[in-house]
C-alpha cells in the first residue's frame, strides 16, 4: 500500500517534469505548426474582429509557406495580416514563430450561426491547416460590479470620509465607466484616483479587470450628528451598479465668544475692576462640557471670570459669564488688546477685546483745587492789602 | 482803615478804557498784524505740504497747527515764541507809564480803587490778546476748510478750542510777568528789558542749562526702561520751569490724539518709542484723557498766572502813588 503510493508519486513527477520544460524547448516536438490560442470565437455582425494566429517552427529548417484562407462566406472579408500589413506567405526561422492575425469583416446582415474558415499554410513539403469556427452572436451584455472595502465610516463634521471602491468590468470589452454619487444635501462627494488627488468623472476599465477608486465625502460644517447614506453609482452603456455606503457623523461642540451686545470693546479705568459681560455660545452639534475660561492681557493686568468655568452648554445654547478686567494701576490711557479664551476638551474659541483704559480724574480734581487755592490767595491778598 | 464798598468798583470803566487804548495803539496794531501774518504764512505753507500727503488722516485739522513745509517752523512753534513777545510788549509799561505821566494819582482820585485799576489793566490786556489769538485761530480753521475742503469733526474742533484756551493762558503768564515788572520798575525801559531778558533766559538759556543742573539727580546707570523714563522725568521737571516748555508739552499732547505721554516726543528724539505691552499703538485717545495727561501742566500755568498777578498786586498795593 505504502509502496504503491510512492510509485504513483514518482510517476506523477515523471509526467510533470517534461511538461514544465516544454515551454522553452520541447525536445520531442518537431515540425511546423499553425496555431491559434482561440480557434473558435464569437463575433458580432457589422464589426471587424481580429484573431491572432501563430506559425511555429520547431527544430526544422526554415521553409517558405504560402498562406491562404478558405471557406469564407459570401460578403465576409478575411485578410491575413503580418506586421500590420496583408501578407501572402510566411517563413518562420528554426525554433521561432511568426505572429499573424486574421482580420474578419463581418457584414451587418450576416446570418446568425457558425461558419468554419480554414487558414492554410502550404510549403513545399508540408501543408498546414487550421479550421477556425466563427460563431455570430449578439453582443454579451456589459456587466459591472462595485464593491466597497469599508462601507461604513464614522467621523466628525471636520473629517472627510474616504471609501475605497473596487470597480469590476465583467463585460467582454473595455468600458469607460462613469462615476456618480448621491449624497445628502450640501455634502460634497468626489471620486479620485486611489493614490492621487485628481478628481474623476469616469474611469476606463479593461474587460474582466478591476480598478480601485476612492470616493471622498465631505460633510458640511453644519451637518447635524447622525447617520447618513451615500449611494455610489457607476454606469457604462446600458449597465450600471450601485452600492450603499453609510457614514455616521458624531457631533462636535463649537464655541464662540462675544459680548452681550456684540461689541468687542470695553472701557476700564486704570487700577479699577470692570465687568464685561461675555456670552459663550455653542454653535456645534454636540454639547460642550467643562468649559474653562481664561484671558490673556498685558502684564500687570488681572482677568478673572465669574463663574470661573461653565459645566455644560447644549448645542445652539449660550451662557453668560462676567469677565472681571482690572488694568494695572500704572496703565497709561489708551487702547489695549485683551484676549478671552474658552476651551472645552479639544475645542476652543477666543475673541480679542479692545479695552479702552481711562485714567482717574482724581488728579484733575486736585488740580482744580490748586487753582482754587491760588484764587483764595488772591482774594486774601485783596482783603488784606485793599486800601482806601 | 477798612474800605467801603466793592474793591472792584470801576473795574469795567478801567477795563474798557484800557481795551480801547490797546486796540487803537499803533504798537499793538503792528505787533498783532505781525503775528497774524507770520502765522498765516506758516499755515499756508503747511497746507501745501498737507495736501501733498495722504488725506486719510482723521485729525487733518489738527495737523494745521503742527505740520509745516520743510525749513519752516510750525504754527505751534511760532506761537510759543511770538505770544510772549506780544504779551511783554503789551504789559511792560502798564503801570509805570501812568506813574511817569503822573496820571496814576489822578485816576486814583476818581472813585476807583487800586485793585480795580490793576485788575482792569490785566483783564484788558488778556482780552486784547484773546481777541488776537481768536482771530488767528479762526483764520487758521477757515484757511484749512477753504484749502483742504474737509469739514472739521467735533473732536478736532474741541481739541483746537482747548488749545486756544491754553494759548491764552500762556499769553496770560507773560502778561502777568510784564505787569509785575512794570509795577516793580519805575522806568518802562528797564521793565521791558528785564522782562525780555527773563524771556530770553527761560526760552534759550534754560533748555541748555537744565540738563546740567539735573545731572546730580540722575543716576549713572540705565538698566531698565523704567530707569530711563524716571530720568527723563527728572530732566522734564527741570525744563518745566520755563512756561514755554509747559506750553509745548500741553499742546503736543492736545494736538496729537495718538500721544499718550509727554515723554513720547523726548523718546522719539532718542530714536525710541513708548510701547506699552498689549496696547494698540496709534489709537487715538479721547479728549478728556489727553487733557488728563497734561492737566498738571495746565494747572501749573493757570496757577502761575494767578500767583504772578497776586505778587504784582501785593507790591502795587504797598507802593506810594503820590510821589
Amino acid at each position: 500500500m505504502r509502496y504503491g503510493f510512492i510509485a504513483a508519486l514518482a510517476a506523477f513527477t515523471v509526467v510533470l517534469a517534461p511538461a514544465v520544460r516544454a515551454d522553452d524547448a520541447p525536445k520531442d516536438v518537431k515540425g511546423l505548426y499553425l496555431m491559434s490560442d482561440y480557434p473558435a470565437v464569437t463575433v458580432r455582425p457589422g464589426e471587424t474582429s481580429t484573431l491572432s494566429l501563430r506559425l511555429q517552427n520547431y527544430d526544422i529548417a526554415p521553409e517558405r509557406l504560402a498562406l491562404s484562407v478558405s471557406g469564407v462566406p459570401a460578403g465576409w472579408t478575411a485578410t491575413l495580416l503580418g506586421g500590420g500589413q496583408p501578407v501572402a506567405a510566411a517563413m518562420p526561422a528554426t525554433n521561432s514563430s511568426v505572429a499573424l492575425s486574421l482580420r474578419l469583416d463581418v457584414p451587418k446582415d450576416a446570418a446568425m450561426g457558425t461558419q468554419t474558415l480554414t487558414v492554410a499554410a502550404a510549403g513545399s513539403s508540408t501543408t498546414l491547416q487550421l479550421p477556425i469556427a466563427v460563431t455570430l452572436a449578439k453582443d454579451l451584455p456589459a456587466k459591472l460590479t462595485v464593491t466597497p472595502q469599508l462601507p461604513q465610516l464614522r467621523g466628525t463634521v471636520k473629517s472627510s470620509f474616504e471609501y475605497q471602491l473596487s470597480i469590476k468590468n465583467d463585460s467582454g470589452k473595455k468600458l469607460t465607466i462613469s462615476l456618480a454619487a448621491q449624497a445628502p444635501q450640501n455634502f460634497d462627494a468626489t471620486f479620485t484616483e486611489q493614490y492621487g488627488s485628481q478628481e474623476l468623472n469616469a474611469v476606463p476599465v479593461d474587460a474582466g479587470q478591476t480598478k480601485d477608486v476612492k470616493l471622498k465625502v465631505t460633510p458640511p460644517n453644519t451637518a447635524a450628528a447622525g447617520d447618513y447614506k451615500v449611494t455610489a453609482r457607476i454606469s457604462a452603456e446600458d449597465a450600471s451598479a450601485t452600492t450603499d455606503l453609510g457614514l455616521t457623523i458624531t457631533g462636535q461642540p463649537k464655541l464662540d465668544i462675544s459680548s452681550r451686545d456684540g461689541l468687542l470693546s470695553a472701557r476700564a479705568a486704570a487700577g479699577k475692576e470692570t465687568t464685561v459681560p461675555i456670552v459663550v455660545t455653542n454653535t456645534g452639534t454636540a454639547p460642550a462640557e467643562d468649559i474653562q475660561l481664561n484671558g490673556s492681557a498685558p502684564s500687570g493686568w488681572k482677568v478673572t471670570f465669574d463663574p470661573k468655568s461653565v459645566d455644560r452648554i447644549a448645542p445652539n445654547d449660550n451662557k453668560e459669564v462676567q469677565a472681571l478686567i482690572t488694568p494695572t494701576d500704572k496703565a497709561i490711557a489708551g487702547d489695549y488688546m485683551t484676549t478671552i479664551r474658552a476651551s472645552a476638551r479639544g475645542e476652543s474659541a477666543s475673541s480679542t477685546f479692545r479695552v479702552t483704559v481711562t485714567t482717574s480724574t482724581m488728579w484733575g480734581i486736585a488740580g482744580i483745587g490748586i487753582i482754587g487755592v491760588a484764587l483764595l490767595v488772591m482774594v486774601g491778598a485783596v482783603a488784606r492789602f485793599g486800601r482806601r | 482803615m477798612r474800605r467801603e464798598g466793592s474793591a472792584f468798583q470801576g473795574l469795567g470803566v478801567v477795563m474798557l478804557k484800557e481795551l480801547s487804548d490797546n486796540l487803537t495803539s499803533g504798537r499793538m496794531v503792528v505787533m498783532e498784524w505781525l503775528v497774524v501774518l507770520i502765522a498765516i504764512c506758516v499755515v499756508y505753507t503747511g497746507i501745501q505740504q498737507i495736501r501733498e500727503l495722504s488725506a486719510e488722516d482723521p485729525f487733518l485739522l489738527l495737523r494745521l497747527f503742527t505740520r509745516s513745509a520743510e525749513g519752516v517752523p510750525n504754527l505751534v512753534y511760532v506761537l510759543s515764541y511770538f505770544v510772549p513777545l506780544v504779551s511783554i510788549g503789551l504789559g511792560f509799561d502798564l503801570v509805570n507809564s501812568e506813574r511817569n505821566q503822573r496820571t496814576l494819582s489822578r485816576i486814583l482820585a476818581q472813585p476807583i480803587y487800586r485793585d480795580a485799576l490793576l485788575f482792569g489793566k490785566f483783564l484788558a490786556g488778556l482780552v486784547t490778546l484773546s481777541v488776537m489769538l481768536l482771530a488767528l485761530w479762526l483764520m487758521v480753521i477757515g484757511l484749512g476748510i477753504l484749502l483742504l475742503g474737509i469739514p472739521p469733526g467735533a473732536e478736532e474742533v474741541a481739541r483746537a478750542v482747548v488749545m486756544l484756551g491754553v494759548t491764552i493762558v500762556y499769553a496770560g503768564v507773560w502778561l502777568a510777568v510784564a505787569l509785575l515788572f512794570s509795577i516793580v520798575f519805575r522806568s518802562a525801559a528797564t521793565a521791558a528789558l528785564v522782562a525780555l531778558g527773563l524771556w530770553l533766559f527761560l526760552t534759550f538759556l534754560w533748555p541748555m542749562l537744565a540738563p546740567y543742573l539735573a545731572i546730580p539727580f540722575i543716576s549713572d546707570s540705565i538698566s531698565s526702561s523704567s530707569d530711563l523714563l524716571s530720568q527723563l522725568g527728572i530732566l522734564q521737571a527741570f525744563s518745566r520751569v520755563s512756561p514755554g516748555a509747559l506750553y509745548a508739552e500741553i499742546v503736543g499732547v492736545l494736538l496729537d490724539p495718538a500721544v499718550r505721554s509727554t515723554q513720547q516726543p523726548l523718546l522719539a528724539s532718542l530714536g525710541l518709542a513708548l510701547v506699552q505691552p498689549g496696547s494698540i499703538p496709534g489709537a487715538p485717545l479721547p479728549l478728556m484723557q489727553s487733557l488728563l495727561i497734561v492737566w498738571p501742566q495746565t494747572v501749573s500755568m493757570i496757577a502761575g498766572v494767578i500767583v504772578l498777578f497776586v505778587i504784582g498786586y501785593v507790591v502795587f498795593q504797598r507802593q506810594e502813588v503820590r510821589a
